[in-house]
């Protein structure tokens, strides 16, 4: 399969001392879900951050469809590199409708923008909210909208930051299920940043296990399942 | 747009805004005149010992009144203590020069105060009851009654934050109430009061208004008399130099002392104080305590001016008034507009960027507030007159000396603090992951800045507006400096009327001053009503 987003040698340290990323290389292929588990600290999200142009790297090279958007000498940021992204806190625009917040990303005329942002928020089952506040939905509904206006725009990649952490485990497993079927359903490739290795299983293709900035393991989540069924991944 | 735009800009701003003080401090290294060698030999001791006097004076008696009524309204329960917690800051709505304008109307030989005293007792012309208030004392008095409010405010906040198990294991140690709040509660706060006293000090250091009123020689005075006086802008300059190095230390020593209140107050531990009820005489000694503060620094002047406004002056709401307050409003309403917008192109760009060498500089700009706005009018006076010499005249045949520019910029500089703190109260609460978002969607630059930013920071917009409107109303030395030719502003007219003894006529001004001086007080008691003793367990 052709490798739709590809790092090589990776590395990025916040100061001199302490380097967070230490050489990763790894594939995705197009329209595959690849989770990136690891405990708090080790470079996770620091390395979604780095896909996503919102940091720069200090060595190494990150392609995206063919494209090279970061090595020593190009750096496309985010707002150029058509990604979306999802994260734990939501990020909703809090002044912003709920349909707006879709729309916000959409290119086009209002009258288009606003037929996909609907059709956004029914995929994810929360079109009789489009003109609520997001304080005035549930968190599960929050998140709903924020997977909706990460898609909209119609991403070449799709990050994820621990998108179903802050919810409780019903809504999580539901919201889980859903999001994949939509991920699949439109061939969307995807990154999802998680310490919990359940997330991870359910909804993944493939899963990277990185500790202290470098990728320890990478295979199909049951694999990974199987060898890491005895180690907490929260702490190590 | 470039991107390097937000770099760009700040440190452009930056430059232009910090030359007035860069060209005062320049002075030093000039040539000095035979006007210098005299104020050296002659004057130079006096300003520095009147000012250490009032110093030392009104220090004291700040952090008697600041320190005391705080520790007595977050400690315990009496008759207005609800009233009191927020009364305690009306005096900041009283400009030092407007108390000292309404003492002297008040207690001179034929004052409102001794006449009443005459007419009560059948007393004859002769008798004078109140002692004379122009002098260094009653400068002291002035500046205590009118700038006590900043030491009380932060001592209020450090007060409120102190756990109740710290000041309870004090008791049980065999200290009594009165050594626990000397020996510990004062001790754990001292950071946050030499914070606040600083900033009294800074204050009464950079005043014009009073000690001219009260014809004290300080540094202020100093400067204003060899520039207009001497008309040697030169010497005037190297006077404010050395006034400007004074102002540094103590600017340095509140930042240092700030940084370490943040520490000092309660962790994890806190446990929430619990109020003493008083009674009896103990009760009506708190009373009287607070109130004292508040009637000498904010209820006389108001009663007093208004006054004179209503029985003297009845036709005070004349076309002269009107087009004095119009030129203040649109002239206030311009300086916020632009120093708001200044400080959230710098807070943005800071956060954007996520540059530290900005940070730096956005800090250093919050430094213009202590910088007395008599520094600050010669400074950006020298530098027009520069600009004009050099290159506006020729080039664009403009003449910025004497036009608003001036004004603009030096109320720039000394309110950029006022606006850029509330920008960054404002900035704290919208998380930075909002903006990674936005970015992925991919808005960026002016968009993230218009479309999420300004519409989240709609409150710190207009708060920052308000805050340095009522700032930009009370400053006097700069405007008066500074000012087109004919053109006054409330501040102005207050001055100029009560030069010329006219104090019924200063009243109207006066009073509008300290109603618009209000707008800060009711923002500032919002504020922290919503801090941490909703918390408590009372």
């Amino acid at each position: 399969m052709e490798n739709f987003l590809q790092i090589k040698d990776l590395k990025h340290s916040y100061n001199s001392n302490s380097e967070v990323l230490k050489g990763i290389d790894m594939e995705v292929a197009k329209g595959e879900i690849i989770s990136i588990l690891g405990p708090s600290g080790c470079g996770k999200t620091t390395l979604l951050r780095i896909i996503a142009g919102l940091e720069k790297q200090s060595e190494g090279t990150v392609s995206i469809d063919n494209q090279m958007v970061a090595d020593h000498l190009h750096y496309i940021p985010t707002e150029k590199r058509n990604v979306g992204l999802v994260v734990q806190e939501r990020a909703l625009f809090p002044h912003l409708t709920n349909i707006k917040n879709v729309k916000f990303g959409i290119q086009g005329s209002d009258k288009d923008k606003a037929s996909t942002a609907l059709d956004f928020l029914k995929l994810f089952k929360v079109e009789k909210y489009a003109d609520n506040f997001p304080h005035e939905i549930s968190s599960g509904e929050q998140q709903r909208v924020a997977l909706a206006r990460a898609m909209a725009p119609n991403p070449k990649i799709l990050l994820m930051d621990e998108p179903f952490g802050a919810l409780d485990k019903e809504l999580k497993l539901e919201l889980r299920k859903e999001t994949k079927k939509i991920l699949k359903d439109n061939g969307i490739t995807s990154i999802i940043v998680s310490h919990d290795i359940d997330d991870a299983s359910a909804m993944s293709d493939r899963v990277l296990i990185v500790k202290n900035g470098i990728i320890v393991q990478n295979g199909s989540p049951k694999e990974v399942v199987s060898i890491n069924s005895n180690i907490s991944l929260k702490n190590s | 747009m470039n991107i390097n735009f937000w770099q760009i800009t700040p440190v452009v701003l930056f430059l232009i805004f910090i030359a007035p003080v860069i060209i005062v401090l320049s002075s030093l290294f000039g040539e000095y005149s035979d006007n210098w060698t005299h104020l050296y030999n002659y004057v130079l001791t006096g300003y520095i010992l009147n000012s250490l006097w009032l110093v030392i004076g009104v220090s004291i008696c700040v952090l008697v009144i600041g320190v005391g009524t705080a520790w007595l309204v977050t400690n315990y329960n009496f008759t207005g203590k609800n009233i009191f917690e927020w009364a305690l800051i009306l005096p900041f709505a009283v400009p030092p020069y407007i108390l000292a304008y309404t003492f002297t109307g008040l207690f001179d030989t034929f004052g409102t105060a001794n006449n009443l005293i005459r007419d009560i007792f059948f007393l004859g012309d002769d008798f004078t009851f109140f002692p004379k208030v122009r002098n260094i004392y009653g400068a002291i008095i002035v500046f205590s009654f009118t700038l006590y409010p900043y030491v009380y405010l932060v001592s209020r906040m450090a007060f409120i934050n102190q756990s109740r198990s710290i000041l309870e294991s004090g008791r049980t140690l065999g200290f009594n109430q009165f050594q626990v709040f000397y020996k510990l509660a004062v001790p754990m706060i001292r950071p946050a009061i030499v914070a606040g006293l600083m900033l009294v000090i800074m204050e009464t250091l950079s005043d014009f208004g009073a000690v001219d009123h009260f014809a004290i020689a300080t540094f202020t005075t100093g400067i204003f008399r060899t520039w207009y006086g001497m008309y040697d802008l030169e010497t005037a300059m190297q006077l404010a130099s050395l006034l400007l190095i004074f102002v540094t230390i103590f600017i340095f020593i509140e930042r240092r002392s700030r940084r370490k209140a943040a520490f000092s107050i309660a962790g994890s531990v806190y446990k929430p104080l619990k109020l003493s009820q008083l009674t009896g005489y103990k009760n009506l000694l708190a009373f009287i305590a607070c109130l004292l503060p508040i009637f000498i620094g904010f209820i006389l002047p108001v009663l007093e001016l208004s006054y004179w406004a209503l029985n003297y002056k009845l036709d005070f709401f004349n076309q002269k008034f009107i087009s004095t307050a119009l030129n203040t409003l649109y002239l206030s309403i311009a300086a916020a507009f632009l120093c708001t917008l200044l400080a959230l192109i710098i807070n943005f760009s800071i956060r954007y960027k996520t540059n530290n060498f900005l940070k730096f500089l956005s800090s250093f700009l919050t430094v213009g507030y202590a910088v007395p706005g008599l520094i600050l009018a010669i400074g950006v006076m020298r530098l027009l007159t520069f600009l004009d010499r050099n290159f506006t005249i020729e080039i664009f045949n403009l003449v910025l000396t004497g036009s608003l520019v001036g004004l603009m910029m030096a109320y720039i500089i000394k309110s950029y603090a006022l606006s850029s703190t509330t920008f960054d109260a404002g900035y704290e609460r919208i998380s930075p992951r909002i903006d990674d978002v936005a970015r992925s969607l991919k808005t960026s630059g002016w968009n993230l800045l218009s479309k999420v930013h300004v519409p989240l920071l709609k409150t710190s917009f207009l708060t920052s507006m308000l805050l340095v409107v009522a700032e930009v109303i009370k400053e006097l030395p700069a405007t008066l400096i500074l000012r087109p030719f004919n053109f006054d502003t409330l501040a102005v007219s207050t001055y100029i009327y009560a030069a010329e003894e006219r104090m019924y006529d200063a009243a109207a001004p006066s009073i509008s001053i300290v109603l618009v001086g209000l707008i800060p007080i009711i923002i500032l008691t919002r504020l922290i009503r919503t801090s941490r003793p909703a918390n408590r367990d009372n």
